[in-house]
């Protein structure tokens, strides 16, 4: 393999005027950031940290004060709910995430996590009246459900990459294909007739907590217990928010520590770079909206877990929150920048500012003004960075 | 100090300690108030809960679900119970199935649960699968499709083809009435063949759309049984989109403003008004009397209906049962 | 030595209605330096495309090292031994200097007994470190993204990545437009060197200076054909302008 062998005349002066031109600010010329100019950078990139602790706070200070100290917004179940809370929509922003890296997009993230509720559920009730039992019928499920969800990514990746079709289009198209489908195949109506059982997978944690009197720590058997005992119970770590924690973790390894993630943002960063270099695109292209999907068939797997039912219409309202959660957690929409912990955050903040606004008794349609506005304010920051470096608004075209 | 400040904090003072004297003499419960969507229907519902309110003295947290569906109800509920001062949710479950777990989940920390409108499991928290509510309270739904097939089964002569719109499947109220509505005809108006229902998933649009594509197929429908707000609001607007106000006879479920306005144009020839404020109210009122140690409350109410048709529609007697909210 | 590394015979490439290269033929040798001269739209970069396997040409053969060469993908290319440096370089721009010398071509290693592959960047900025420093190209900081480095620093990420890979041939489509006289007169140092080495290189650019500087021959294109080819020492500039233009052309070049 290749080595750069003996000494090649020097291009030093690059550097000279280089060093020159940094003293005097210029970033254009040195590629050199003055100190504010790396300050203001940095804030840049922990905004919606610095956002979501303050909302914290406020809640935290507020909701006490308003609730004359009935209500409190430190609570370990009230914790325990946002989290429940975010599995959704942070599972169809995960794959998002990829996608809208590479400056695509998939809008069909909301049917797909429907179509993978309807199919798993009636793959659980099919393989579980079949005498299969109950474990095996929900890892039955999970394959249908996230199985027939990569079919769909597939399908639109290959349409994407070898069709050349843009990923708006094609993902909107195959959004509706999927909705029929599962209207279709939940015969309009919800799923139901799924063994009782599963309610718990969907449901309960990993740890158990009674505080107080008679208490005590459980773990992984939800404790028989009942009155005053049931009513002091708190949930830790709920198996849907582990699962969920798992394919965060994997997702933040493939993006950051492999290959594939090295060329998603390549892809992001120009795609005509990533082309000459000799990255199989197609290939790319496809296993993303793979990808993009399979997040959502694991959200639609877990709902029906959570709901013990199938439901056709249960990823609709969540699409929109998907992409608000990706961009406010920072993931540029011309592509080639983003981080899945971003996303993270950016579920974080809309699930923290509903349960707050509920914790203070105001009206929960307040949230979708707030979200509408944090998003504005996310693009405009992400646009600020070409600002702070001194270069021509809308970047360098090179 | 100034007179008027020492004149302040003494009110003040007053005021806290008989307001914590009379709170620690009767233990007011805190009530939470969770509706299936917006719609004038939950927001007469909410006049009576906030009235019921008013009249005893306790307190309401009131949150409206924007759409309809346990994705979105369940994270309001859930909220509403980490709050941990709430003793009494009353809601209108958006899935009768789905939604046992999370509400089952509220009363395992301690809360009661009312159901009003729609109930959960099959309705009958005495003997049924589901026996954790204290009550439902709601429209025999039933019945009210029988009245409804009455109606339009009569206005059509007897025969001919009719057709249902509803609105999300899975819900025991509009399931309740397309039940009601298919028995009655097949048992008074056997002549009479009904196509539907479609499900137009709370969408007034779709409702329209759905209407008029009915409308172009069949040439000849005679009638069609909206069995809610939007579906009937959607319905009617079709049929009178394609001309045929008059001919073809839409029977509505819920009497908002703007059936009355189609009834009197010609468009719909019934409503069913059901009693969303008596719901409320007692709703409020059956949480006010189980936390004061009331064990007999019924396990199920049914409020009943005004059946409003051209002939009585001016009678105050009647008009007093369409939803409205008044002008804040 | 008398045969040639690259080989191309009556390529054409066709884009929809246009024309773009017609009946190219065109022979390179190891150590010698080809410059490929034309005004704009002369089809210049849409050959040498073809031969890194960004272009296919709907006609004509190509040979390289002895074999014929199909590139079905610019990964073909960079396989079979040919680097090439665009007019706009083709790097990502949200990527940092090592991640775009390797970029295609990343460096892996395997963890956690065998099971899962991630990037070896240690390695990879080690190694890149190492060629830029033989170049004698100095970074202030080498994991940042390259969308801050000037024109000139830039161009010097895109050579350090074609100078790495070790190609057996060279192209450089315009590679001193964004630098400055002295940084030219380096691109040109580079050139010269490359032939000691035995690599030769295409050097595309409408610069006649620098294509007296270092070719050993020039073949002139206009309107997507060859009109001209001659041993540089024995041109000049305002023939090859004539060429250039379509003034002249020779018969059967």
């Amino acid at each position: 393999m290749p080595k750069a062998q003996g000494k090649i005349q020097g291009t030093e002066i690059v550097t000279e005027r280089a060093v020159r031109a940094a003293r005097g600010g210029d970033v254009a010329a040195s590629g050199v950031l003055t100190p504010a100019q790396r300050a203001a950078i940095f804030l840049s990139r922990i905004w919606a940290w610095v956002f979501l602790g303050l909302m914290v706070l406020f809640f935290v200070v507020a909701v006490p004060l308003t609730s004359g100290g009935s209500v409190n917004f430190l609570t370990n179940r009230n914790f325990q709910n946002i989290l429940v809370a975010i599995v959704p929509v942070l599972l169809l922003g995960l794959g998002q995430t990829f996608v809208i890296i590479t400056a695509g997009i998939d809008l069909s993230v909301g049917w797909v996590m429907s179509l993978a509720s309807v199919l798993s559920a009636l793959a659980i009730r099919g393989s579980f009246n079949s005498g299969l039992p109950l474990f095996p019928s929900v890892l039955v499920g999970f394959a249908a459900g996230v199985g027939g969800a990569a079919a769909v990514g597939f399908v639109n990746g290959v349409v994407i990459s070898k069709l050349k079709v843009p990923a708006f289009i094609v993902t909107l198209g195959t959004s509706f294909i999927v909705r029929g489908a599962a209207y279709l195949m939940s015969e309009n109506t919800t799923v139901i007739g799924l063994p009782e059982g599963i309610r718990a997978y969907g449901n309960d944690a990993l740890i158990y907590y009674i505080g107080g009197d008679g208490g005590g720590l459980y773990f992984l058997q939800r404790p028989e217990v009942g009155g005053e005992l049931l009513r002091r119970m708190d949930i830790v770590l709920p198996y849907p928010v582990i699962v969920t924690a798992f394919v965060v973790a994997w997702a933040m390894f493939l993006l950051h520590r492999t290959q594939f993630g090295r060329h998603t943002y390549a892809l992001g960063g120009s795609m005509d770079a990533a082309v000459r270099s000799g990255i199989p695109v197609d290939r790319r292209i496809i296993m993303l909206y793979m990808l993009s999907a399979a997040t959502s068939g694991v959200a639609g797997c877990l709902s029906t877990l959570r709901f013990t039912a199938g439901s056709s219409v249960i990823g609709d309202p969540l699409l929109l929150s998907s992409i608000a959660a990706v961009i406010i957690g920072g993931v540029s929409m011309s592509g080639g920048s983003g981080t899945v912990i971003g996303t993270v955050i950016g579920a974080l903040i809309i699930a923290v500012l509903t349960t707050g606004l509920v914790m203070l008794n105001v009206d929960a349609f307040w949230q979708f003004i707030v979200i509408g506005a944090v998003v504005i304010v996310a693009v405009l920051i992400d646009q600020s960075r070409d600002l702070i470096m001194g270069r021509p608004k809308g970047g360098i075209r090179r | 100090m100034s007179k008027r400040v020492l004149t302040s904090i003494f009110i003040l003072v007053v005021f806290l300690t008989t307001s914590l004297l009379a709170q620690a003499q009767f233990k007011k419960p805190k009530i939470g108030f969770l509706p299936g969507v917006v719609d004038p229907f939950y927001q007469v519902m909410q006049l009576g809960v906030e009235k019921a309110a008013k009249d005893l003295g306790v307190d309401v947290v009131t949150q409206i679900p924007p759409t309809w569906g346990v994705q979105v109800q369940t994270p309001l509920l859930d909220a509403m119970v980490a709050r941990g001062d709430l003793n009494y949710i009353i809601t209108a479950p958006t899935d009768k199935d789905q939604m046992v777990g999370p509400l089952k989940s509220a009363v395992d920390h301690g809360i009661k649960v009312i159901t009003v409108d729609t109930f959960l499991g099959d309705g009958d928290y005495v003997n049924g699968p589901v026996k954790f509510p204290i009550s439902y309270i709601g429209s025999d739904n039933v019945e009210g499709g029988r009245i409804a097939a009455d109606g339009l089964g009569k206005a059509i002569g007897g025969k001919g083809t009719v057709y249902i719109n509803s609105t999300n499947p899975n819900v025991s109220s509009v399931e309740g009435r397309v039940k009601g509505f298919k028995e009655e005809m097949a048992k008074k108006f056997p002549d009479v063949k009904v196509l539907g229902p479609d499900f137009n998933l709370d969408d007034e649009n779709k409702a329209a759309q759905q209407t008029a594509a009915i409308l172009t197929r069949e040439p000849n429908l005679a009638g069609v049984f909206g069995t809610n707000v939007f579906s009937a609001g959607g319905a009617g607007t079709a049929v009178v989109n394609a001309g045929l106000g008059g001919h073809v006879q839409v029977v509505a479920y819920d009497a908002t403003k703007q059936a009355i306005e189609l009834m009197n144009k010609g468009v719909v020839s019934l409503v069913l008004a059901q009693k969303p404020f008596d719901m409320g109210y007692m709703a409020v009122q059956f949480a006010v009397a189980d936390a004061a140690g009331v064990t007999s409350l019924p396990r199920r109410v049914e409020t009943g209906f005004a059946i409003i048709d051209k002939e009585n529609v001016k009678d105050p007697a009647v008009a007093r049962f369409i939803y409205q909210v008044p002008d804040k | 030595m008398s045969e040639p590394l690259l080989s191309i015979r009556n390529l054409t490439k066709i884009f929809g209605g246009l024309i773009a290269v017609v009946k190219m033929s065109l022979d390179v040798r190891r150590g010698e330096v080809v410059g490929l001269l034309g005004d704009n739209g002369a089809g210049k970069s849409t050959l040498i495309k073809c031969v890194s396997g960004v272009y296919h040409p709907e006609e004509g053969e190509i040979a390289f090292d002895g074999k014929p060469a199909v590139f079905a993908t610019p990964m073909d290319a960079r396989r079979a031994g040919i680097e090439t440096i665009y007019q706009d370089l083709a790097l990502a721009n949200n990527l940092d200097v090592s991640a775009n010398i390797f970029l295609g071509r990343e460096v892996k290693k395997r963890r956690f007994g065998g099971l899962v592959q991630t990037l070896d960047d240690r390695h990879m900025l080690d190694q890149s470190r190492n060629t830029l420093d033989s170049l004698q190209i100095r970074f202030a900081a080498l994991v940042e993204p390259i969308e801050n480095l000037s024109g000139g620093q830039r161009q010097a990420v895109a050579i350090a990545r074609a100078v790495y890979w070790d190609a057996k041939l060279m192209i450089m489509d315009e590679p001193t437009n964004n630098l400055g006289v002295p940084e030219q007169h380096k691109v040109l140092e580079l050139i010269r060197t490359l032939r000691e080495r035995g690599v030769p290189v295409i050097l595309i650019t409408h610069i006649l200076p620098d294509a007296f500087a270092v070719t050993d021959r020039v073949i002139v294109m206009h309107r997507g054909r060859k009109v001209a080819e001659k041993a540089t020492a024995h041109t000049n500039a305002e023939e090859l302008v004539q060429y250039m233009v379509g003034a002249r052309e020779d018969a059967a070049a």
